[in-house]
């Protein structure tokens, strides 16, 4: 008896579907991913709100990125390997193919590089003035590198040395001094860090010409420095005060044999996703418009699908293959 | 019919060339972010204004088509944003 009236209310309720479709098919949890063929619009999660939601989700994801470090200082960060000796190398490989002569690694150059990255890092600025007005041809006298020419290149947030090179080279001013003919020797820093919050690497470059030209580094000096650098990465570390009376600029540099922190998150990867993610997931939507529509033959009074779906694919391919983080200075 | 088909083959078209052209501007500017949050804004506008005129050429553009091609193109702006503002 039950089964029976069972039986005849499932056969009303299909009826009623059957004389509503429309109305029924408002409630199919599978159109949030599917086109509606009834009422001739996409699937709702591509609607035109959803679109919405997905914009300000991510506009709070960036908020996030932006406060956490605030809150939270060195759990976001910039993961990086560089190394002195491949910047030197990449330099050197720059100046070789424009016909200029190799740069020769200095130690007095160097350790200005190291004082001015370390001064950025104690004194939170990203400049090639500090706040309180020391130049960087401070850091170069105070190495006693008494100079014709000097020049300075600053990055931060790169992911390895080829980059950072290479993004000198996009800039006309760092390029000039890339490849300027003034220059005999150079000094590199690579230093971890925090800066606003963000764990980081900062690189500096200091170029030079000594009045002296007898005072050129030697091979013997600059296997030197690249032996000290590649044994002890240099890492910001809290300094002894300087003695009364010694000049901070004569001070040796603080040379920390630790190995470069890595942030808990880092912070290229982190975003690469979330837009990765978002991108992938409307792509898929789009995709799946775009198949269902064709088997099913609906006729959507919509925008281009196949025209968002290409857009949003060469974006996300771009995100992942093109863009890379950093800045110079 | 032949003359319609004709005239999206060009829009089509052309957006494939704005496509390649600021993929181009993308991969030369790859190092400077503000260049490319620059390029980002202005090529999410070029998509809008491409779907709104290819709409209304073809005579079937409504406020909803038009909503559809702002909302996408704002997407493809905070993809790109996300990414750069770091």
């Amino acid at each position: 008896m039950m089964s029976v009236l069972k039986g005849k209310k499932k056969s009303n309720i299909i009826k009623d579907w059957r004389q509503q479709p429309k109305s029924i098919e408002k409630f199919q949890f599978v159109h949030h991913f599917l086109p509606h063929p009834e009422e001739k619009r996409r699937a709702t999660l591509l609607s035109n709100r959803a679109v919405i939601v997905y914009c300000v989700a991510m506009l709070l994801i960036a908020g996030i990125f932006r406060i956490l470090p605030k809150i939270v200082p060195g759990v976001l960060g910039y993961a990086s390997d560089i190394a002195v000796k491949d910047l030197l190398t990449y330099t050197n490989v720059k100046r070789k193919e424009a016909g200029l002569s190799e740069l020769r690694l200095n130690s007095a150059l160097t350790s200005a590089a190291h004082q001015k990255a370390e001064d950025m890092f104690k004194d939170q600025y990203w400049a090639h003035i500090s706040p309180d007005g020391t130049e960087p041809w401070d850091f170069i006298l105070g190495q006693n590198y008494d100079y014709i020419y000097a020049g300075e290149n600053l990055a931060k947030n790169f992911n390895n040395s080829r980059d950072v090179v290479e993004a000198w080279m996009k800039s006309s001013s760092h390029k000039e001094n890339l490849l300027s003919p003034n220059y005999d020797e150079i000094g590199f820093a690579v230093v971890n860090g925090v800066m606003e919050g963000y764990e980081t690497t900062l690189v500096v470059q200091m170029f030079g010409r000594p009045r002296n030209a007898a005072q050129v580094a030697s091979v013997y000096e600059e296997q030197t420095v690249l032996q000290k650098e590649s044994s002890a990465t240099a890492a910001v570390s809290e300094r002894e005060p300087e003695a009364e009376g010694v000049p901070e600029a004569v001070s040796e540099p603080v040379y920390t044999p630790v190995a470069p922190e890595k942030p808990a998150i880092d912070v290229t990867t982190a975003t690469k996703t979330v837009s990765a993610v978002f991108g992938g997931f409307v792509g898929t939507l789009l995709a799946l418009d775009v198949w269902y529509s064709k088997t099913r033959g609906i006729h959507k009074f919509t925008g281009h699908t196949a025209a968002h779906l290409g857009i949003l694919i060469l974006v996300v391919a771009s995100i992942w293959f093109v863009l890379t983080p950093g800045i110079v200075l | 019919m032949k003359d319609k088909s004709d005239t999206h083959l060009v829009e089509y078209a052309v957006l494939a060339t704005l496509a390649v052209i600021i993929s181009l501007l993308f991969y030369y500017f790859r190092y400077n972010h503000g260049v490319l949050i620059f390029l980002s804004g202005v090529s999410s506008l070029a998509y809008i204004i491409w779907g709104v005129l290819h709409h209304a050429l073809e005579g079937r553009l409504t406020k909803f088509i038009a909503a559809e091609y702002i909302v996408f193109g704002t997407l493809v702006f905070f993809l790109m944003y996300t990414v750069l503002n770091f």
